[in-house]
C-alpha cells in the first residue's frame, strides 16, 4: 500500500473520530434556546397555558405575543397545530376546549388593531 | 537501495487532520440541531416568560400539582424561591401588575407546603389528563363564527370533529381580572412600631407584617411606600421564607419615608432609617418592624 493511500485511510480514520466526538461524545450544547425549539408536547403544553391565561386575562393582543414566541407561524396555524397534537394524544376535553376557544379567540383577532405593548 | 527515513509521522498526521476536519464539520458545519428541546434549555429570560405563563395559567385552573409539575420541566433548584424572586424582579422592571400578582400567588401557593415533585420524564401527553377518544385520529376543526376574517385553521382531512366548547368544569371559574382575595373585612391597623436591631442585618428595613383578625399572616397585600420625590410598591408574600405575611423595603438614611396598605388602614409616616450600637460600641443600621393587623 502506497503512502499516499495510508495518509488517506488515517485522515478519514481521523475524521471519522472527529465527527464521534463532535457529535456524540462532545456535541454542541444549546442551553439557551427559543421556546420555537421545544418537544411538540411542551409547545402543546404552552399554548394550552396560553389558552388557560387568556380565559383569565381576556388579552388576545397578550396571548399572541406570548404565542409569537412558538416561532413566526400565524397564531392561529401555532393553536391549530396544538389542537391537532392534544386530539391524537387524548387530551382532557377541558384541555381541548380552551384550546378551541383560544383558537376561537384568534379568528375575530385583527393584528392592525394591535396596539404595540408599552 | 533507497531507504526512507521518515517513518510514519505522515499517518499522525493525517489522523490529525481528519479529526480536525470532523470536529469543524461536526461543530460547525453541522452542528447536532435539538428540535426537541425541554424547557429546562430555555435562555433565562424565555424562562422567566414560561413561569410567568404558568402562574397566569394557574389563576385559571387552579391546579397546584399541574403548575408545579410544568415548573418542575425548568429544573429550578428551589420553585418557589424562583417564582418569588422573579416577581420582585418583576415588580421592580415595571411588569404589569396582573403578572405579578400571578407569580406571587403562585410562589404562596407552592410555599404552603406542596412537596416538590419529579418532572415527568416524557410527557408525551403532555400534562394534560387523557380523553377517551375513537380510535380513529381526527383533524380537529375550530368552529368558525361569523366573521369576515378568513383563517385557515387547520389542514384539510377527509376526517374532522368538532371539538365540543364546555364550560370547563375546572373548580376555579375565572373573573375577568385575576386578582387574589387576600382577606375581607375591616381595614388594617398598625399594631406595632418596633426598632430591630441586628447586626447580621445591617441593611435599614422597613418590615411589614400583616395579619388578620386571627393573627394568621396575609398573603398578596400591597404596601405603598413614598417619599419626597419619589414613591414603590411592594407585596407581602414574596418572601415566603419568611413568612406570607412578611415584606420588606430597603431604606436610603436620611431619606423619610411614609407607608400604608393600599387596601386600606392608617398609614405611618416619619420613616427613617435609625442606627443601633453593638455592645463593642460600633454602630449599624436597624430596621422598622411595622405589624398590621385586622381589628
Amino acid at each position: 500500500m502506497s503512502r499516499w493511500s495510508k495518509f488517506l485511510i488515517a485522515v478519514i480514520l481521523g475524521a471519522a473520530a472527529g465527527l464521534f466526538y463532535g457529535w456524540v461524545v462532545n456535541p454542541v450544547e444549546y442551553v439557551d434556546i427559543a421556546p420555537e425549539s421545544l418537544r411538540e408536547d411542551y409547545k402543546t403544553d404552552y399554548v394550552l397555558m396560553v389558552g388557560e391565561a387568556f380565559q383569565v386575562d381576556r388579552d388576545i393582543g397578550l396571548a399572541v405575543r406570548r404565542l409569537a414566541l412558538l416561532g413566526s407561524s400565524a397564531p392561529s396555524d401555532i393553536v391549530a397545530n396544538a389542537l391537532n397534537y392534544a386530539l391524537q394524544h387524548d387530551y382532557a376535553s377541558q384541555d381541548l376546549s380552551l384550546l378551541q376557544l383560544l383558537g376561537e379567540a384568534l379568528l375575530s383577532w385583527n393584528p392592525n388593531l394591535e396596539m404595540p405593548a408599552p | 537501495m533507497k531507504y526512507d527515513r521518515r517513518g510514519s509521522w505522515y499517518l499522525l498526521t493525517g489522523a490529525v487532520l481528519g479529526i480536525a476536519l470532523g470536529l469543524f464539520y461536526s461543530w460547525v458545519i453541522s452542528p447536532v440541531e435539538y428540535v426537541d428541546a425541554p424547557p429546562y434549555a430555555l435562555r433565562e429570560d424565555f424562562k422567566d416568560e414560561y413561569r410567568a405563563l404558568v402562574a397566569a395559567a394557574y389563576l385559571y385552573s387552579n391546579d397546584l400539582l399541574r403548575a408545579v409539575d410544568r415548573l418542575a420541566q425548568l429544573k429550578d433548584d428551589e420553585t418557589a424561591q424562583s417564582l418569588a424572586i422573579q416577581a420582585q424582579r418583576a415588580l421592580s422592571e415595571g411588569r404589569p401588575e396582573a403578572e405579578v400578582r400571578a407569580l406571587g400567588i403562585l410562589a404562596m401557593a407552592i410555599g404552603e407546603g406542596m412537596p416538590p415533585i419529579e418532572p415527568s420524564i416524557a410527557p408525551t401527553q403532555g400534562i394534560g389528563t387523557p380523553l377517551q377518544v375513537s380510535s380513529d385520529t381526527p383533524t380537529p376543526v375550530l368552529n368558525q363564527p361569523a366573521s369576515s376574517l378568513e383563517v385557515p385553521l387547520l389542514a384539510t382531512s377527509t376526517l374532522t370533529a368538532i371539538v365540543p366548547v364546555p364550560q370547563p368544569t375546572n373548580t376555579v371559574q375565572p373573573t375577568s381580572t385575576a386578582k387574589s382575595t387576600p382577606t375581607q373585612g375591616a381595614a388594617f391597623v398598625l399594631k406595632e412600631t418596633r426598632l430591630l436591631c441586628n447586626p447580621n442585618q445591617s441593611q435599614p428595613l422597613i418590615q411589614v407584617v400583616v395579619q388578620d383578625a386571627a393573627e394568621q399572616p396575609v398573603p398578596s397585600i400591597e404596601i405603598r411606600v413614598t417619599w419626597d420625590g419619589g414613591e414603590d410598591q411592594f407585596f407581602t408574600g414574596l418572601k415566603p421564607e419568611l413568612g406570607l405575611g412578611y415584606a420588606d423595603f430597603l431604606m436610603i438614611p436620611e431619606i423619610v419615608y411614609s407607608l400604608m396598605l393600599i387596601d386600606g388602614g392608617n398609614s405611618v409616616s416619619d420613616l427613617t432609617a435609625a442606627e443601633c450600637q453593638s455592645e463593642d460600641g460600633s454602630r449599624y443600621w436597624g430596621s422598622w418592624l411595622l405589624t398590621f393587623i385586622q381589628p
